[in-house]
């Protein structure tokens, strides 16, 4: 019996159209993903092949995710849908026994939702073979993937969301109670993450989590780019015990439900009561009906007005009515609530570094809320067009409606009015959750100006032209899912059409320009284009409305010819007179766009912008490494007009021939974008000038003698005309100028910075793969720093004038300040050499001084964020006791710390001066939260370890260079942090440097170097970098590892060409290193080492003089990789910390307080170490402060346990 | 002076070829006038043609000096229209719905459409489930609301669409009531396929099939020209073949559980027959039977 009402339920899910309209909408999802770099499923893949088994997973997994409501639809509809047509009268009369009826169902529903998602296997099996792919990105097709991840994903999670949905539909017998029931189910599951979501928890994380997403992410986490093309998830540790667990809930819930449901009509929930109120009408009239002879009386006269006051108040009537009711719905609710969730999720994870949070300011939120809101906005937008537009038809209820005295226009407009409303209370919603999230946070600066901006002003009109175009649609294409289809194409369009390089904004529609919000700089110049383009669509969904006014289809019969014909009687003078304002008011904003965009400035899609960089590359970079003159002093007026957005700069360069022979070419680079008033390199003549690119080539005649000079005069503008569609420029801004040598000023020779570096738009121009660095035996490439290919160390004045309510900043040092013709100069000098690399910043500031010795401290700040000024000054303070003590001296006698807005988000160091962004420091919060990492005092005390890794001490334009520069400032500031913070507190941060660099490994696109060797690669320079050089320190001492340092920077600061290289680097380092740890060197910078050690027991017994004895097993094993990340064994041979831990300080680390940790010599596959401590133990284990890179760190602890040991000491 | 309704040769052919109507022409004055005809006669494509709510081909309707086809805002101001089939927003309750169609027929001060909403709950008997959502309502229930909300705004013409079709016994009673009491000074269209529903309450009526007119006028002049012509009698079902072959059979009829047929002639076809008054079915059917024979 179960097997025939299993096949029955089987056959009658598989004919309902949600079944394969899910089925469609997975498979275009999928097929989006894998064959575009449009749709993205789970996060960016990186250079993993497309149809990569783990692709495959992680779609899959996502995409049970999204499916809980489909798999909820299924199950609840299997018994549901008999409670509500009333056939369970039916049914439970029939001699069925409950268990066939309620599993037969639940599993025939169960199976054909798991059915839908052989969609997602196909897309990606399909997608794989699309022509279009690059063929390097496309692996070999392999069942085995397809088989595991259905079997194990996708069947378990429909099972389990399967059953405890079908139980609150089966026990309550109500669907708002069902979906009220997803929803709180996400609520659960969201806010489970967002406690679980630390490093600390994430195998409770993995276990909790009913879709099995936390244990993939926990084992795939360091998965390398070649395991995520073949590798398979094992079924076994914790991927099995979390199947299992949540297997087992599955099942007991399905036993309560059998126990529980009652084989009768009347039971529970709505559906009982619904039936109850309905019994009277049905049987027995609500009174006795009036006899037939009896003449009633005639009903009171009501006067009927017609007129405009009568159609508005229809209108505010119908609106309410529609409103009333859309608000009611369950779609509605869920999708709000399913929003405000992601929204939640959004903000909790956005602008976090090492796990500390920010303050909640408004802008965040807002960003949120564009992030992740969004989306439901425009579901909701589109599914009630459809539901709205259709909604008297499908109630069968428009024959009554449509033969009223109602002028036609209430009609649609009450409609249009009702999904406004439907917005707005989204917005609302989420900007009441968002300051109830601020409040519960402890942050009470609500900016409701700012709130209502975002969200009213900048988000809502985007919105409104998504309704009006969705209500457009549905009213012409009169048909509600193919209305849906087509919406749903104008919205993907929107993504996909910059892919086909079609990204003005005057036929994507409904988009505008970003407008990003800064506190410093508000919404600054983006307002203006932002406005027009608003305008333009305005006008262009005014004339839609017109249009959809004309074809709405109003009495019984549709065919569009017929529509046709009527729109032409309902064209009457007023619809004529708005269809021509608005098609005339939109077709004049968008030439006056068009003149901005692509008139007054020059209109480059992304694409075509590449295709610049690509011909720039093509042509020019034969003259990399050519000889040429270097510049040796640098002077610069620049004018900064922060009103207007213009710059103007006039410079002189002196370059002097340094090359021993005599030079005939000056080659010279300047960003086109530049307006290039005089540009004159004293006795050139020009000889090809290339605008399009920047590249310029003069002939020196006579030419230029070794050791002679030459100046370089120039006289340059950047100004902003109008407004641009795309890449509006944001260095130079009304509040919050900041723009480097870079940017704007001429360069000699070949600029390599502007090379495209993205490895599969490379391949579509036929370029080579990038050369991220010269190999480090080029000699050649020595003669340059990797920061510039023309100068070595200059002498740099320049004098700086903006509004006088501004501050301007240059490197160098305050000379001299006036005020002249209404504006303010300030003139800074330098008065040592420095690289020439160079910035400009403007803005109001609010200034605090400080001194450290007779070295002047400054932080220029926004007045709005003074919260982390004195942690800032601080950590320079601590950061120049620890590096003039350890280094050497430091070269200037003054730190700036100049905060510039978020449009970047990065602090850079130059010579004195420190721009950071506001994005990562100044909100950073810190007061409240005592173990939070102070990364404020962190990237403080980074950019000034810079004043002597990048700015003395230089390496050389080859692999490794950035060793001597992040490497070195992330360890000179972690040692700065550890000397405050103490070593505890550094573990936290080690264990994210290690995720962080395991985690960058899965997303590396050309090869994973050693660290000798890096190219610039953030994740081995920055993350890698700071394990290393604390396993260095960790095994020569502090001590003697800076001397080395400071020998070398004694050695290579300020030094000529040929510069310094990491091999050179390491000859000073090994000089620290005792002669038998020398292989040490091996491990941590000339190989990829990596290590699986984790510790297997611990146990532990009183001794008689009090003290604990512990034996802790540990199995080691070490290995070396390549650059893909296949690894090889390697024999084990090393020292690595053992450590015991005690209980838990009520404020300490988490590990418990330190009992012991010594260092052992471990060999082969490990052993059982001994250890003494005075204290009960806790936990014990191996490399607990993880200072090995080790694959899995968070198995090396384990609990002591009393008892002993299972196995011989081996070892010491 | 509630003016007359004049249907004038209309037209009407469907895009999918049916040619639901064949040149119809009518006139219908106040009070009650029955549409008879069987499904797809075209009554439901006419109803909604004069209810504004398609367009026909050719023809023309006149109201008084209303022209149906040209004026249609001006039509549905004095237009009470029930349609064959139809639904209501399930979560409003009938009070909040009734008072909002109240509006959209025009009749916007507050006082005066409590009192109109009000009244015609009475009338229509449902004033004491009035706060239920109507997506508890019954058949009946709802037929009553689509009635309360035709009376809203005093119609002058009033079109009735199979009114009766699944009410039971009580409701359809309680139903003709209604219509009979306002069907005095207005134009009442009811269309049906149900000769009671005519014979009870029109004192005009007009039988259509296959989109034409095959008879109008009053039922009782209609009986009366078939008096004398139909006989009856009780056939064995197995002859009732060779009956149809050799006689006018208009109608079979089971009568406890035996076959009786009516049959139309000028004199008694055989002694076994009994001469039974004619009543409006036998007009209905012969009349059918006639257009049937003339198509054939």
């Amino acid at each position: 019996m179960l097997a025939r009402i299993f096949a029955f339920e089987v056959r009658y899910q598989v004919r309902q159209p949600l079944f394969w309209f899910a089925a469609a909408l997975f498979f275009l999802l999928t097929f989006g993903a894998v064959t575009t770099d449009v749709v993205s499923i789970g996060g960016s893949i990186g250079s993993v092949n497309r149809n990569a088994p783990f692709v495959l997973m992680q779609i899959l997994l996502v995409m049970t995710v999204i499916g809980t409501f489909l798999t909820t639809a299924f199950a609840a509809n299997s018994v549901y849908r008999d409670f509500e047509t009333q056939a369970d009268a039916i049914f439970f009369s029939l001699p069925l026994r409950k268990v066939d009826y309620l599993f037969g169902r639940l599993f025939g529903s169960l199976v054909v939702a798991w059915l839908v998602y052989v969609a997602v296997l196909l897309a990606v099996a399909i997608g794989g073979l699309m022509p279009w792919l690059e063929p390097e990105r496309i692996g070999p097709f392999h069942l085995a993937p397809y088989v595991f991840s259905m079997l194990a994903f996708v069947l378990p999670n429909v099972i389990i969301t399967g059953a405890i949905f079908f139980a609150i539909a089966t026990l309550t017998r109500s669907l708002l109670y069902t979906y009220a029931g997803v929803v709180v189910f996400f609520v659960a599951y969201a806010i489970a993450g967002l406690f679980l979501g630390d490093l600390e928890n994430r195998t409770l994380a993995a276990l909790v989590d009913p879709y099995g997403f936390g244990a993939f992410e926990l084992v795939t986490r360091y998965w390398t780019v070649a395991e995520k093309n073949t590798g398979l998830m094992p079924l076994r540790g914790i991927l099995l015990e979390n199947r299992i667990l949540w297997l087992g809930v599955a099942a007991a819930v399905m036993l309560f439900t059998w126990a529980r449901f009652r084989f009768t009509t009347a039971q529970s929930g709505t559906a009982r009561r619904r039936r109850s109120r309905q019994e009277p009408a049905a049987d027995a009239p609500a009174a006795p009906a009036p006899s037939v002879a009896a003449p009633a009386a005639p009903l009171p006269s009501a006067v009927q007005r017609f007129g405009p006051s009568t159609s508005w108040t229809q209108f505010l009537h119908q609106t309410r009515i529609e409103t009333v009711g859309a608000l009611r719905g369950v779609p509605f609710l869920i999708m709000l609530f399913a929003g405000l969730l992601n929204v939640f999720g959004a903000v909790t994870s956005l602008d976090d570094l090492y796990g500390t949070k920010v303050y909640p300011v408004t802008n965040l939120m807002l960003r949120a809320i564009a992030g992740s809101f969004a989306m439901f906005i425009f579901l909701v937008l589109t599914f009630y067009s459809g539901d709205l537009v259709w909604r008297e038809r499908n109630l069968r209820m428009s024959e009554l409606f449509d033969a009223l005295p109602v002028r036609t226009w209430v009609a649609w407009a009450s409609k249009l009015c009702a999904l406004m409303a439907l917005l707005a209370t989204m917005l609302v919603g989420v900007l009441l959750a968002c300051v109830g999230l601020q409040a519960f946070n402890g942050y009470t600066n609500f900016e409701f100006p700012l709130y209502l901006k975002g969200l009213f002003l900048e988000d809502m009109p985007k919105f409104l032209f998504i309704a009006a175009l969705c209500l457009f649609v549905q009213v012409v294409v009169d048909n509600k899912f193919v209305g849906w289809l087509v919406s749903s194409l104008f919205y993907i369009a929107g993504f996909v059409l910059p892919a086909l390089r079609l990204e003005h904004h005057l036929y994507r529609f409904g988009t505008a320009p970003d407008a990003p919000y800064s506190d410093m700089n508000g919404y600054g110049h983006f307002v203006q284009p932002l406005a027009w383009f608003y305008l333009y669509w305005g006008l262009v969904c005014a004339a839609l409305v017109v249009v959809a006014h004309l074809f709405w289809s109003r009495g019984t019969e549709v065919s569009f010819a017929l529509r046709a014909r009527l729109a032409r009687r309902r064209l009457t003078r007023p619809a004529v007179v708005a269809l021509l304002a608005a098609a005339t008011g939109a077709i004049a904003t968008g030439c006056l766009i068009y003149y901005n965009t692509n008139v007054l400035n020059r209109y480059l899609p992304t694409k075509t912008r590449y295709d610049r960089q690509a011909a720039y590359e093509k042509k020019y970079r034969q003259y990399m490494g050519l000889p040429q003159p270097r510049v040796t002093d640098v002077y610069a007026d620049v004018d900064i007009h922060p009103e207007t957005r213009s710059v103007a700069i006039r410079g002189r360069y002196t370059l002097e021939n340094k090359t021993g022979a005599p030079l005939d070419r000056l080659h010279l680079y300047l960003n086109p974008d530049v307006t290039v008033h005089a540009l004159k390199p004293a006795g050139a003549v020009i000889d090809t000038q290339d605008e399009e690119v920047g590249y310029r080539i003069y002939r020196l005649d006579p030419p230029l003698a070794p050791g002679a000079e030459m100046q370089v005069t120039f006289d340059l503008a950047i100004e902003h005309h109008g407004f641009v569609n795309n890449g509006s420029r944001n260095q130079i801004v009304e509040n919050g100028t900041f723009f480097d040598s870079i940017d704007f000023f001429p360069h000699v020779g070949y600029l390599h910075q502007g090379e495209l570096d993205d490895p599969n738009e490379r391949r579509r121009r036929d370029l080579p793969p990038v050369q991220r660095f010269p190999k480090i035996d080029d000699v050649a490439a020595h003669a340059n720093t990797y920061v510039s290919g023309e100068a070595d160390w200059v002498r740099f004045a320049t004098t700086v004038s903006t509004s006088p309510d501004q501050i301007a900043i240059a490197p160098g040092y305050l000379k001299a300040e006036w005020t002249e013709n209404g504006r303010r100069y300030f003139r800074y000098e330098m008065d040592s050499p420095i690289f020439d690399f160079f910035a400009y910043l403007s803005a109001r500031y609010a200034v605090k001084r400080d001194r450290w010795h007779d070295v002047d401290i400054e932080v220029l700040y926004h007045p709005g964020h003074p919260y982390n000024v004195d942690r800032m000054i601080d950590a320079v303070k601590r950061s120049l006791d620890d590096f003039t003590a350890s280094f050497g001296p430091y070269q200037h006698r003054q730190v700036r710390i100049v905060e510039f807005p978020r449009y970047t988000r990065m602090a850079q160091s130059f010579p004195n001066t420190i721009p950071f962004s506001e994005s990562i420091g100044f909100i950073a919060r810190l007061d409240d939260k005592p173990d939070a990492i102070d990364y404020v005092s962190y990237v403080t005390a980074h950019e000034v370890a810079h004043q002597w890794w990048g700015h003395q001490v230089m390496g050389g334009n080859v692999q490794g260079a950035t060793l001597m520069s992040e490497t070195l400032s992330q360890y000179s500031a972690f040692m700065v942090m550890e000397h405050e913070y103490g070593r505890d507190r550094m573990r936290r941060f080690l264990k994210y440097e290690l995720d962080r660099y395991l985690q960058g490994r899965g997303g590396e696109r050309i090869e994973e170097l050693p660290l000798y060797l890096v190219e610039n690669q953030p994740y081995i320079h920055y993350r890698k970098g700071s394990l290393v050089m604390y396993a260095l320190k960790d095994a020569v001492g502090e001590e003697a590892l800076d001397l080395a340092l400071a020998a070398y920077v004694k050695a290579r600061g300020f030094q000529k060409p040929p510069y310094t290289d990491s091999l050179d680097f390491l000859e000073f380092v090994k000089a620290a290193v005792p002669p038998d740890r020398q292989t040490i060197l091996d491990d941590l910078f000339r190989n990829i080492t990596l290590y699986g050690n984790k510790a297997t027991r611990a146990t532990w017994s009183k001794r008689e003089d009090g003290k604990y004895v512990v034996h802790v097993e540990v199995v080691a094993a070490k290995y070396r990789a390549d650059g893909k990340g296949n690894e090889t064994p390697v024999p084990l041979d090393d020292w690595i910390d053992i450590g015991v831990f005690g209980e838990r300080d009520p404020k300490g680390p988490s590990e418990g307080r330190l009992l012991a940790m010594e260092t052992r010599h471990v060999l082969g596959a490990g052993g059982t170490f001994e250890m003494i401590v005075d204290q009960e133990p806790r936990k014990a284990g191996v490399d607990p402060f993880n200072k090995l890179i080790d694959r899995d760190p968070d198995d090396n602890l384990v609990a002591a346990v009393a008892g002993s040991p299972a196995e011989r000491i081996a070892g010491n | 002076m509630t003016p007359e309704l004049v249907v004038d040769n209309v037209t009407k052919t469907y895009p999918n070829g049916v040619q639901a109507l064949k040149g119809v022409s009518l006139r219908i004055p106040a009070g009650m006038f029955g549409l008879l005809g069987p499904n797809g006669a075209g009554k439901s494509t006419l109803m909604r043609t004069i209810a504004t709510l398609q367009e026909p081909d050719g023809g023309s309707i006149t109201f008084g000096n209303i022209d149906v086809l040209k004026q249609k805002d001006a039509v549905r101001r004095t237009l009470g229209y029930l349609p064959q089939e139809f639904g209501l927003y399930p979560k409003v309750s009938a009070l909040e719905l009734l008072d909002h169609f109240a509006v959209l027929k025009g009749i916007v001060d507050r006082r005066q459409r409590a009192e109109i909403v009000e009244s015609v709950l009475h009338r229509t008997n449902l004033w004491n489930v009035r706060k239920r959502r109507l997506g508890t309502f019954s058949g009946g229930m709802k037929q009553r609301f689509g009635i309360a909300q035709a009376l809203l705004g005093s119609p002058r013409l009033m079109i009735v669409d199979e009114p009766t079709a699944g009410l039971d016994p009580a409701e359809r009673l309680r139903f003709h009531n209604m219509l009979s009491e306002i069907g005095e000074n207005v134009v009442v269209i009811l269309s049906t396929h149900i000769v009671e529903d005519v014979s009870d309450l029109c004192s005009r009526m007009a039988i259509i099939a296959s989109g034409r007119v095959l008879l109008s006028g009053d039922p009782q002049s209609a009986i009366d020209a078939l008096r004398g012509r139909i006989w009856k009698k009780i056939v064995p079902r197995e002859q009732l073949t060779s009956y149809e072959r050799d006689l006018k059979v208009i109608s079979t009829h089971l009568v406890a559980g035996r076959t009786a047929v009516h049959v139309m002639a000028q004199a008694r076809p055989d002694p076994s027959f009994e001469e039974v008054p004619a009543d409006l079915e036998d007009v209905y059917f012969s009349t059918l039977n006639a257009a049937d024979q003339k198509a054939a």
